[in-house]
């Protein structure tokens, strides 16, 4: 067994944050990427820490392409040297934009050339997408704050905390919109839309492996891209109407969630019941 | 009755050179052959190879490494004046938007506008005989960017090749010519160069340590007699933080049927073409070899990643699906 690692700790800390279950029922078909990655030095010793038989059983490998709390998390996307320049270069995106200007500019702050910005593949979209897994990887804290509430409003607050991260950059945020919808950076911005989904609902605690696994993330998804588009315009103080925006469509959701919950209910009743019917006849099911 | 037209003549020369006397110095194989052969032939791999000296491929050849470099300048010597027409029937123009998408990634010339310029940019361009790379970084860095304080030296190891460029640049706008200097140079030691047209016995000139911010290299890397020699003069000659810039075919493999046309394209057609308007088969036979035994994509970022480059994202970009690749890398700050 080899020596537990800070990032082990702050996983296995995350972990003891969720209600507490057997751990397989956590094993979603999910590609967990960096929400667990250590962000806080040491933290509280958790009951979860001790090794369990399978993690002392299986060497650790580097990798893994599931979800899995016994791996170490998969390398974020950017190199430390992608990350010192584009770290500098947001703290000028409420000036100046996700532009290469912003980018050009942290560069010099980092000690580069203007030039250097070329060892970024895709220019201002990876400043984009460096906000994006930034603000993402941002909620692992703030989940640890929201121990003692309900599964659903820990959703709600989650999303609104990711919200709140696109504060400082609220008036560039039209920009970085375009810049996603660009064709040839669509999947990664959808990629990420689809990953921030997953860890909100990961982080509230959620551990279903029902049909419901998918619709809750569409469904997240959906809520978080309009709140985002409405947060754009929206100068009420602190963002009132956006967080009220949030709720109301939360609530829709809610609804909308029950109802399909009960036709898919009516569906595999009566799918079960059809199955049963023709094995009744003689059918090889 | 006047004399034959002289792309005429040149064909039936070469035709005739080669069904009559094999060429001086490749002389072991025949290139007038018009099966496509897209592997190297394994007995070829012997070929010239003389025990003790440390040697390298000259397309399908293996050559003692003193040799590449004299052979390679005799293919470019022979195709300078018609490099650009070939490149144009070869690729159907495509050429054109690989290079531009090239010059308009890097973004040459480019300073904030909120801040104090920085020192002017002094960019490198090796292997930019004829200057197609180098105009199009001036025009980039004086009309989109706006910014004439761009120096681009462009070197090349080859006059011929240098000259037909100095010719072209006649046609720049002055301020564009004036931010040229050509330059006769080995890339894999960038410490003696010799400016163009100069002299004999004039002493040569070194381009000195940290002093280039954008070395670019088009389409001349898989020339050189030692890739990994050339990309540790890349990293001496640039600053902290300088970026080194590769334009150069690659490997389509990741589409079968694709890879399978490009690669009867460039097998069968065209040293056919080589022969029919540049009057000669052999160069453009060598050129689709040189393309063919070129490192794949990951094996040369992994040689960018030891010339103690650092690369971001994956570290490459291909180009219409991989028969070209870009491939950047940036000298870390100490």
């Amino acid at each position: 067994m080899p020596p537990r690692t800070p990032r082990a700790v702050s996983r296995a800390a995350v972990r003891s944050l969720l209600p507490r279950e057997a751990p397989q029922l956590r094993t979603a078909t999910r590609t967990f990427t960096t929400a667990l990655r250590p962000r806080q030095s040491p933290l509280p010793q958790p009951r979860c820490l001790q090794p369990t038989p399978s993690s002392s059983l299986r060497p650790s490998r580097t990798t893994s392409s599931y979800h899995s709390t016994t791996h170490p998390p998969p390398p974020g996307p950017f190199n430390p040297h992608e990350r010192l320049l584009l770290s500098a270069a947001h703290a000028h995106v409420p000036a100046h934009g996700f532009t290469p200007e912003a980018l050009a500019l942290g560069a010099r702050d980092a000690g580069y050339l203007d030039i250097s910005t070329n060892l970024l593949p895709h220019g201002a979209f990876d400043l984009i997408r460096y906000h994006l897994v930034t603000r993402r990887e941002a909620l692992v804290a703030k989940a640890r704050e929201l121990d003692a509430q309900k599964t659903e409003d820990r959703v709600f607050e989650l999303t609104w905390q990711r919200l709140l991260g696109n504060e400082e950059v609220v008036g560039r945020w039209q920009e970085a919109l375009a810049i996603m919808a660009q064709p040839s950076y669509v999947p990664a911005s959808v990629k990420e839309l689809a990953q921030l989904a997953d860890d909100i609902w990961y982080l509230a605690g959620d551990t279903s492996v029902d049909p419901s696994w998918y619709a809750k993330r569409a469904s997240l998804s959906a809520v978080y891209v309009s709140a985002e588009l409405f947060m754009t315009n929206d100068h009420s103080h602190g963002f009132a109407d956006t967080r009220a925006f949030l709720r109301r469509r939360f609530d829709e959701v809610g609804e909308f969630g029950s109802a399909l919950g009960a036709v898919g209910e009516w569906l595999s009743f009566t799918a079960g019941a059809g199955v049963n019917v023709l094995r009744s006849k003689g059918a090889p099911i | 009755m006047a004399a034959r037209p002289p792309i005429l003549r040149r064909v039936l020369q070469s035709c005739t050179r080669q069904s009559i006397s094999p060429q001086l110095g490749l002389t072991t194989r025949s290139f007038s052959s018009s099966t496509p052969t897209s592997s190297p032939p394994a007995s070829a791999q012997q070929q010239h190879a003389s025990p003790g000296t440390s040697t390298t491929h000259f397309g399908f050849e293996t050559v003692p490494e003193s040799e590449k470099q004299h052979r390679v300048a005799e293919v470019f010597t022979s195709v300078a004046e018609s490099y650009d027409r070939m490149n144009d029937l070869m690729s159907f123009g495509w050429h054109r938007v690989w290079k531009d998408h090239f010059v308009r990634t890097l973004n040459p010339g480019f300073s904030p506008l909120s801040s104090p310029p920085q020192s002017p940019q002094h960019i490198l361009d090796i292997a930019g005989g004829t200057g197609d790379i180098a105009f199009r970084l001036l025009h980039h860095a004086h009309n989109a960017n706006a910014n004439p304080s761009v120096r681009v030296t462009v070197s090349d190891i080859n006059p011929s090749m240098l000259a037909v460029g100095k010719q072209r640049s006649l046609s720049l706008p002055a301020a564009q010519q004036a931010s040229l200097s050509w330059l006769e140079a080995n890339a894999e030691d960038l410490s003696s160069c010799t400016p163009l047209h100069s002299a004999p016995g004039t002493p040569t000139v070194p381009i000195p340590d940290a002093s280039v911010d954008l070395y670019t290299v088009a389409f001349g890397i898989r020339n050189f007699t030692s890739i990994p020699a050339a990309l540790r003069e890349a990293h001496r000659v640039l600053k902290p933080g300088g970026v080194f810039a590769c334009l150069e075919f690659s490997k389509a493999d990741d589409h079968p049927l694709f890879n399978a046309v490009y690669k009867r394209w460039s097998f069968g057609a065209i040293p056919l073409i080589g022969q029919l308007v540049a009057g000669d088969r052999d160069s453009y036979q060598y050129l689709v070899e040189s393309i063919e035994r070129f490192p794949s994509q990951e094996e040369f970022r992994q040689m960018i990643v030891d010339a103690g480059f650092v690369v971001g994202g994956k570290g490459y970009e291909n180009l219409t699906g991989g028969v070209a690749a870009i491939h950047r890398g940036m000298k870390r700050r100490e």
